[in-house]
């Protein structure tokens, strides 16, 4: 007869599992051994974007460290990837106020980090049904700016469907653990695709649109926090860390899942790829095309983005140098996408170059993000 | 608020826009979030150029974002 454990009581604190515990009927269904954490580079370790430089977001929402997006309206902040972490982890989120938004701030301004979950890693969870799963947020925090602090769970952005929890940090600039267990929603509309299935918005200081009288309950709005939370985004100065965000089905939080760095690489990949180097010919004398095979395939098919001013070869020989920074997409799909740079001159039509970013550190972002 | 342009191959068929911060974003997939937000703000009243840099005219807009997917 098998054991009657469920998976929390099977891994240690490390979140390795005893040998004695590889038997049957260890463990719950629902929760697995492995992939039970839905959200990725939860421990903040890769930042293909920025690798670990400041980012400044003023007045903006735009993507950070790998699938966390900084929404910040009004104001400005910076984000990176920080070294500073609680034992066991290496990096962290760092968000900080450079130029503090009005307190309160305005009814509709958004400040938080966000999170969207593919709707394909999520459609075992049955939100919407009657058999939607409890679910377990669990995560390290640490900020300067003590007081309760709200997050959504939702549906979509803007949600339709949002869950307001809260959580308190006691202690300023010390690293805290914070579970939170939800009963899963059973009305609404659930995406099980491609788009946001599940969004986690860890509110840090959003108008009072954004605010719902009750936590802890479903309501059909785009709730984010309860009055009197905390206003972080309104506090110059103030610094917010986060580390170890897991979200896994079940009503108890378990120690937070090790994947390998290049498998956790890999699924960032699905949602942005950078390039720097490739193979095209001239076009004309002024531009150079290609078709990029992706790998993995996208989420959908991406957008295109240089960081800086591109290079190609002439066979090693002879660098050419846009003359600013630009990128033009072609017929394109989630597979493979053909692209165009232009700006550059004195290059022979039809002849081949190799596109050489190497050269000058820039990169072309492909971004299918959510 | 971005401004977009539209960008046409040597046949002169749109496949993408070019946004003021310098992404090229497809007009050929719904699921792409940056398309989605092209759509919205453009019904919004955000300016369109043409693939010759033309500012586009509020109802040309509207009426070549009601044409994509």
């Amino acid at each position: 007869m098998g054991k009657s454990r469920n998976i929390s009581q099977v891994l240690n604190d490390q979140g390795l599992i005893d040998a004695s515990d590889l038997a049957p009927g260890v463990g719950t269904p629902e929760q697995g051994f492995s992939f039970r954490n839905r959200i990725i580079n939860g421990d903040m370790r890769i930042d293909q974007r920025n690798a670990g430089a400041s980012a400044t977001f003023a007045n903006t929402g735009a993507y950070s460290v790998d699938r966390w997006r900084v929404s910040n309206a009004v104001s400005t902040v910076t984000a990176q990837q920080s070294t500073t972490a609680p034992t066991g982890f290496n990096n962290s989120l760092l968000i900080t106020v450079t130029s503090a938004d009005s307190n309160p701030p305005s009814s509709g301004t958004s400040h938080g980090l966000q999170y969207y979950i593919e709707g394909n890693n999520v459609a075992d969870l049955g939100f919407g049904s009657a058999s939607a799963k409890t679910v377990t947020l669990s995560f390290w925090v640490r900020s300067s700016l003590t007081g309760t602090y709200g997050i959504q769970i939702g549906n979509n952005a803007p949600a339709t469907r949002a869950y307001v929890a809260q959580y308190t940090i006691n202690s300023a600039n010390t690293f805290e653990y914070k579970t939170i267990t939800i009963s899963g929603d059973t009305t609404g509309t659930w995406a099980t695709n491609t788009g946001i299935g599940v969004s986690v918005v860890f509110d840090l200081g959003s108008g009072s649109s954004f605010q719902t009288a009750s936590a802890n309950t479903w309501t059909a709005t785009d709730s984010r926090r309860i009055s009197g939370n905390a206003l972080f985004a309104s506090t110059a100065s103030a610094t917010f860390y986060i580390t170890g965000v897991q979200f896994e089905v079940g009503s108890v939080a378990t120690p937070f899942e090790r994947k390998p760095y290049g498998a956790e690489l890999e699924l960032c990949r699905r949602y942005l790829q950078v390039f720097q180097g490739g193979s095209g010919s001239a076009s004309s004398s002024t531009s150079w095309e290609t078709i990029q095979q992706a790998n993995p395939p996208f989420r959908a098919t991406p957008a295109l983005s240089l960081s800086g001013v591109a290079a190609i070869e002439d066979h090693a020989v002879t660098l050419y140098t846009q003359s600013s920074a630009n990128v033009s997409l072609g017929s394109a799909t989630s597979l493979a996408f053909k692209y165009g740079l232009g700006n550059f001159s004195s290059l022979t039509n039809s002849r081949y170059y190799s596109l050489g970013l190497a050269v000058n550190g820039n990169k072309l972002f492909a971004a299918a993000e959510l | 608020m971005h401004t977009y342009k539209l960008f046409a191959n040597r046949d002169n068929v749109v496949f993408s826009v070019n946004r003021s911060d310098g992404w090229a974003i497809p007009l050929t997939d719904p699921a792409n979030t940056d398309y989605a937000e092209f759509k919205k703000l453009v019904a919004e009243g955000a300016e369109l150029q043409d693939a010759d840099g033309n500012v586009m005219s509020a109802d040309a807009a509207q009426e070549f974002i009601r044409g994509l997917p």
